[in-house]
């Protein structure tokens, strides 16, 4: 229920950077659904397993998100999320050490 | 002291990885662009000369054509380091490399010669700057098990090429 992952790519950046570790967890959506500004990782075909930031949830209880970066590959590309395809949202965040 | 412990862990377990990526990794990749833009660096320092000997007065037409030639020289040197980082950077994997041991010093020089193609007019370096990329398509295509045929570009400077024989 809970899973460690390494952050690849620069679309959530500066708060998440390459290089950082993020703990996930299913348990929260289980509790409260996710809601605007929570984190989440979901798998996406064909891009695989991606970590974007929850902008709203549509009508059909799908997951729209968005990179805070401008050239994201996000909802606006692929559509909002299922559910199902949410791994968990993020509760834990270990930064690599930036360098000054 | 926490990110170093939980690095250790992911060495050892292998976590997933959570791409917060920006890019459609649409996987179209084909060097024929660096070389192309090779090719443009060759011909911009034909020009050049041929350009310069041709015109005694360095008048104001004169420094204007020369500086568009110069430009373009410039973009296509950066083109090549630019698409040569793409393939090296989005393309090739630790298992190419692996394979291809002379991969790493030959994007390596590929990046300097860019570089000292800008910083002059030396066709040999322009020349070389061809000979780096095309050994880089060959290794690029061999990856993909598509043979090769070395043809002359059917243009200006008409150097030979390294194409897939599709």
């Amino acid at each position: 229920m809970i899973k460690f992952l390494r952050v690849t790519g620069r679309s959530l950046e500066p708060d998440f950077q390459e290089g950082d570790f993020v703990v996930v967890s299913k348990i929260p959506l289980l509790i409260r659904p996710a809601c605007r500004g929570d984190v989440v990782a979901f798998h996406k075909p064909p891009y695989g397993l991606l970590i974007k930031r929850v902008e709203y949830l549509t009508h059909a209880g799908a997951l729209f998100v968005l990179g805070t970066h401008t050239a994201s590959m996000d909802s606006l590309q692929f559509g909002p999320i299922r559910r199902q395809d949410v791994l968990g949202k993020v509760i834990g965040h270990i930064k690599k050490p930036r360098r000054e | 002291m926490l990110y170093e412990l939980v690095e250790k862990l992911d060495k050892k377990f292998g976590f997933d990885r959570a791409r917060a990526h920006c890019d459609v990794p649409c996987g179209i990749y084909d060097p024929i662009l660096p070389q192309i833009a090779a090719l443009t660096v060759v011909r911009m320092i034909d020009l050049m000369a041929a350009f310069d000997k041709d015109h005694a007065e360095k008048d104001l037409a004169y420094f204007n054509t020369m500086t568009r030639y110069i430009a373009v020289k410039e973009e296509h040197a950066e083109k090549v380091k630019q698409d040569v980082r793409v393939i090296w950077g989005d393309y090739f994997k630790a298992q190419h490399i692996e394979q291809y041991p002379e991969l790493q010093a030959l994007t390596h020089e590929i990046m300097s010669l860019g570089s000292k193609c800008r910083q002059t007019v030396d066709r040999e370096v322009a020349l070389k700057l061809v000979d780096k990329l095309n050994r880089f398509a060959e290794i690029f295509w061999a990856t993909k098990n598509v043979a090769v045929k070395r043809a002359k570009s059917p243009y200006a400077p008409a150097l030979e090429l390294v194409y897939p024989n599709l």
